[in-house]
């Protein structure tokens, strides 16, 4: 019935095998030059810009605090999560929208691995525009003389939450081309940061611990200066999202046009192997535990993190010497000029300190973090200070006159040997009466209490700026009025015979003259 | 033979699209005619091995497309050109025929050559940096049949391969389809039956899924004569001659 | 053999109103919402007030004080604005702008019937909650929202327009964090402000009037699903 008698000379093809990697190249470099991201980056630039860098200029220059906002809580993230899902469905969808499909399906090179093409370029300007944006940030910090080491190991969380979003955004887009695609994959990630970062208000440990805005576990207030960075929850949480980039990738290959039978086996196994290294991390961050400067992962912690930063410190003053990290430095002057009242108001007493040095503050997670106590130690006495976010003017909105009080108020509190507790009310009172000497008004104290986090004796204000003053009344106040009221020879001797019992809690309000 | 279907079928829910078409080819060019909804395009999406029969034996280059294996080694040697070409607006005419050489596993230091020479086969040599959005339709086809001819097939399939194209175009498309013949089987599915009469050496004509007619061109040209069937030239009436008869035995056999 | 067989029989002339099975003035609304995938855009509208009963009987949010309890609200109004942004364009490209005067007033049409309708599904299911601000600083947060995705979709497309609604949530997040109080960041603004809700308005009404007259920004070849 056919024209041809003769059998069909096959010709014999080039292997393709050994083209393998070359043509992988070739087909990653016309998805590179032809793909939508680059388009959205100057948005996403100014977004930055706004979002990410203009709120941490106002902060005082420590990498930890102008780190806090954008990277601590995650808004590096949050300004390129919604865009990169919304994109990447976009080209994930493209096959489906363009009528391709029976094109790329008649192709030899099976479909996962075009797919896998398109998604690498849109991950590669996603991720590379991320690492551009935040080099940018960094170098402006550095530029502009801020303090301490860098958070690397957070850039790699936002890196890899960057890569997990394309990867689930071109999953959705492939998997559903639909015009409601690209939307619905932003929609979900803007959605998705909102619950990382409302659910971290509440959590401050477990496994709410690997949701990459959570920023509980992340910065601890020293980080970077007088101690390391901690790596262990940084760790868990690129695990966590390259886990789950890996699933979303590997659900790709599992529909019957993606390929032959062992290439949809291997999506099915990197389908499992993405979910088993996402929940191994998150079970990871659920054996979280507090430790003195940051969250700690038993399974994952190396001991030499643990080891403070060496340091030459800075010092400064004449009879009372502070001494600070050096990163600290440019807060020498005014440290020193804030001790400096309270110092003489206790000179000579029992139990002041010679000098001041700087400790590392402990790390507390959580929102309303309190007060971190001074302590005086040591034979000379000592006074150990744990400046971290305290003493800083311009850290979380703090002028100079509440940080040298805060810092007067610390020293005082220490020395009457309240601790880190709220101390006795005859300790109380005699903590007010030598504030009052040091030039701290009663008026002033209970709104400086309740900045300091405090609980307080009056009502607490809690942050700076207080709309209301509350008014230093009451019968603890009154006994300070009292004690203040003293000629100083006399209360200086007072307190000089007195201060041990005081210190133990052994004096009561009537007993204060 | 390069093309073995032995029964096919294909099915999509209660409408039988193709119904147990027997065919053989070997290299030539080889024409599918037949009214819209004949089941041309189904057959011709079996033969690119993106739509599988429902029943029936299929066998391309002498493989079983129904494996993994043959199926790729298939789609290696095979060109394929859709009835309604999609393609991606920003890409170029070259880099949108490279893509596609790379997806059918061509070595990629052949790819530079082989696109080049494809492009320059359907005339866009001088539009080969130009972006698909930019082209009329005309060109947009020829884009898609350089991206089918690329890997050089042993196989090729076009549905509609000539909408769209000026005649001059359609002269040089015609010398093109005899050039491939000679070392590969040609499918053509067309409308236009002076297409099949200038370039291919057989045509099959299919009807409500089944086929009609198969032989050459002369043979079509043939039942039409004397029968009085509509048609402005003597492949047309052939054309509705074997369609008429094919509808008259069906309707005596229901 | 005669031709006789080759004729077909003339096609009865159907009645159009057994084709259409309404009148026109309502058939070719409806045929124009299809095309846009309107009837799933409701339904997503719907899942939005959903979502948005659910965080506030839930209280999925928890600290931060009014920008907090703003920001979930805040983000299924944005989600609503990128669905009503997604069916602004269509499949068909010019021969759909090649024809009577009718397509404008089916793009005002669809976005003010779409734009109503996230703000009923937001409302219902803002009902039994404390839905901070109300119902006035939800209908201009959406209604503001539509109309940058709405002007969005006039410069960059109905595909890419959706980044436009995603853009200003960022910024308004940004701007309550951080307590900028332009009136052109409205849900940064109080509820019953008067600048806010012009300006949230006036954007809206610019994104109808664009979209009306000029339709989505598409490509001749541009297909859709």
């Amino acid at each position: 019935m056919t024209a041809a008698t003769d059998a069909p000379v096959r010709r014999p093809l080039a292997p393709a095998g050994g083209g393998v990697p070359l043509t992988a190249a070739r087909l990653l470099r016309l998805e590179l030059r032809h793909n939508t991201m680059p388009w959205l980056l100057p948005l996403i630039a100014a977004l930055f810009w706004f979002d990410t860098y203009r709120p941490s200029t106002a902060t005082p220059p420590y990498w930890v605090l102008r780190t806090f906002w954008n990277m601590g809580q995650g808004h590096t993230i949050i300004d390129f999560a919604p865009f990169v899902a919304g994109v990447a469905a976009w080209v994930g969808s493209r096959d489906g929208r363009r009528g391709t499909a029976d094109l790329v399906t008649a192709a030899a090179r099976p479909r996962w691995a075009v797919q896998l093409a398109a998604w690498a370029a849109t991950a590669i300007w996603a991720v590379g525009g991320y690492l551009a944006f935040v080099g940018a940030l960094f170098a402006l910090y550095a530029h502009q003389g801020v303090r301490g080491q860098p958070p690397w190991w957070w850039v790699a969380v936002g890196a890899a939450a960057v890569l997990a979003f394309s990867a689930a955004g071109f999953a959705v887009g492939a998997l559903y081309p639909s015009r409601f695609a690209a939307p619905l994959a932003a929609f979900g990630a803007m959605l998705a940061m909102l619950m990382s970062s409302q659910t971290g208000f509440t959590h401050t440990s477990g496994w709410a611990q690997i949701l990459p805005t959570n920023s509980n576990g992340n910065f601890q207030a020293d980080s970077g200066m007088l101690y390391p960075w901690l790596p262990d929850l940084p760790i868990v949480r690129t695990m966590f999202l390259a886990g789950i980039a890996v699933a979303a990738l590997g659900l790709l290959g599992l529909p019957a046009a993606a390929g032959g039978p062992r290439l949809r086996l291997a999506a099915a196994v990197t389908v499992l192997a993405g979910l088993a290294a996402a929940g191994t991390a998150a079970g990871l961050a659920g054996t979280a535990r507090l430790g003195p400067h940051g969250l700690v992962i038993p399974a994952l912690h190396d001991a030499a993190n643990d080891r403070p930063i060496a340091y030459t410190p800075d010092c400064a003053g004449g009879g009372f010497r502070v001494c600070l990290n050096p990163d600290y430095g440019s807060e020498l002057a005014h440290v020193t000029a804030a001790l400096a009242p309270v110092v003489r108001e206790v000179a000579g007493l029992p139990g002041a300190p010679v000098r001041a040095t700087q400790v590392a503050a402990k790390y507390s997670a959580g929102e309303g973090q309190g007060g971190q106590a001074m302590t005086i130690s040591g034979h000379p006495p000592v006074l150990g200070m744990p400046l971290g976010a305290l003493g800083i003017p311009g850290a979380f909105g703090w002028t100079d006159g509440e940080t040298a009080g805060q810092l007067q108020l610390l020293l005082v509190h220490a020395f009457v040997g309240a601790g880190n507790g709220v101390g006795t009310p005859a300790q109380q009172a005699a903590q007010a009466a030598l504030l009052q000497g040091a030039g701290l008004p009663f008026a002033s104290q209970p709104n400086l209490l309740g900045s300091v986090g405090l609980p307080s004796w009056a009502p607490a204000t809690g942050g700076p700026g207080p709309t209301t003053p509350v008014p230093a009344t009451g019968p603890i106040y009154a006994a300070a009025r009292r004690l203040a009221a003293m000629p100083a020879g006399p209360r200086h001797a007072w307190l000089a015979a007195h201060l041990a019992a005081l210190r133990a809690g052994h004096v009561t309000l009537a007993q204060l003259p | 033979m390069n093309v073995e279907l032995t029964e096919l079928t294909r099915r999509f829910g209660h409408t039988q699209a193709v119904a147990g078409v027997t065919l053989e080819a070997g290299p030539g060019v080889f024409g599918l005619l037949g009214p819209n909804g004949a089941g041309k395009t189904s057959l011709l999406r079996m033969m690119a091995t993106v739509l599988p029969p429902t029943a029936g034996r299929l066998r391309l280059l002498g493989r079983d497309p129904g494996g993994f294996g043959p199926r790729r080694e298939i789609r290696r040697r095979l060109g394929y050109l859709p009835q309604n070409l999609g393609y991606y607006p920003g890409f170029t005419v070259a880099d949108f025929v490279e893509y596609f050489a790379l997806l059918k596993d061509m070595p990629p230091r052949r790819v530079p050559r082989a696109v080049a020479a494809a492009i320059e086969h359907v005339g866009l040599g001088d539009r080969a940096r130009a972006k698909l959005r930019t082209l009329s339709g005309g060109m947009l086809r020829r884009a898609g049949i350089a991206q089918a001819i690329v890997n050089e097939p042993e196989l090729l399939l076009l549905d509609e391969p000539t909408a769209g194209l000026d005649p001059e175009q359609r002269v040089a498309f015609r010398a093109l389809l005899r050039e491939f013949g000679q070392r590969s089987t040609v499918i053509v599915s067309t409308h236009l039956v002076e297409d099949v009469g200038v370039a291919c050496t057989e045509v099959a004509l299919m009807d409500a899924g089944r086929l009609v007619f198969h032989g050459t061109p002369g043979e079509l040209v043939t039942r039409g004569e004397g029968s009085g069937a509509a048609g402005d030239a003597p492949l047309e009436r052939g054309y509705s001659a074997v369609l008429a008869a094919a509808r008259s035995g069906a309707a005596a056999r229901s | 053999m005669t031709a006789a067989g080759v004729h077909s029989q003339a096609p009865r002339a159907t009645h159009a109103s057994a084709v259409r099975p309404g009148p026109a003035w309502l058939w070719l609304p409806w045929l124009y919402l299809v095309s846009r995938r309107a009837p799933a855009a409701l339904a997503l509208l719907a899942g939005c007030g959903a979502l948005l009963w659910a965080a506030l009987h839930w209280h999925w949010y928890v600290a931060g004080g009014p920008a907090a309890q703003m920001l979930f609200p805040l983000v299924t109004e944005a989600g609503a604005a990128t669905v009503i942004t997604a069916t602004t364009y269509g499949p068909f490209g010019e021969p759909e702008r090649a024809t009577g005067r009718w397509l404008p007033y089916l793009r005002l049409g669809a976005a003010v019937t779409l734009t109503a309708a996230a703000i009923g599904a937001l409302a219902v299911g803002s009902t039994g909650g404390e839905l901070y601000g109300g119902f006035a600083a939800m209908a201009r947060n959406v209604a503001g929202m539509t109309g940058v995705g709405l002007l969005c979709a006039v410069v960059l497309g109905g595909m890419l327009a959706w980044a436009g609604p995603i853009a200003y949530w960022v910024l308004a997040e940004g701007a309550l964090a951080n307590r900028l109080t332009t009136p052109w960041v409205w849900p940064a603004r109080p509820p019953l402000d008067r600048g806010a809700a012009i300006c949230a308005y006036l954007v809206f009404a610019a994104g109808l009037v664009l979209i009306t007259v000029r339709g989505a920004h598409e490509s001749v070849r541009d297909t859709a699903t």
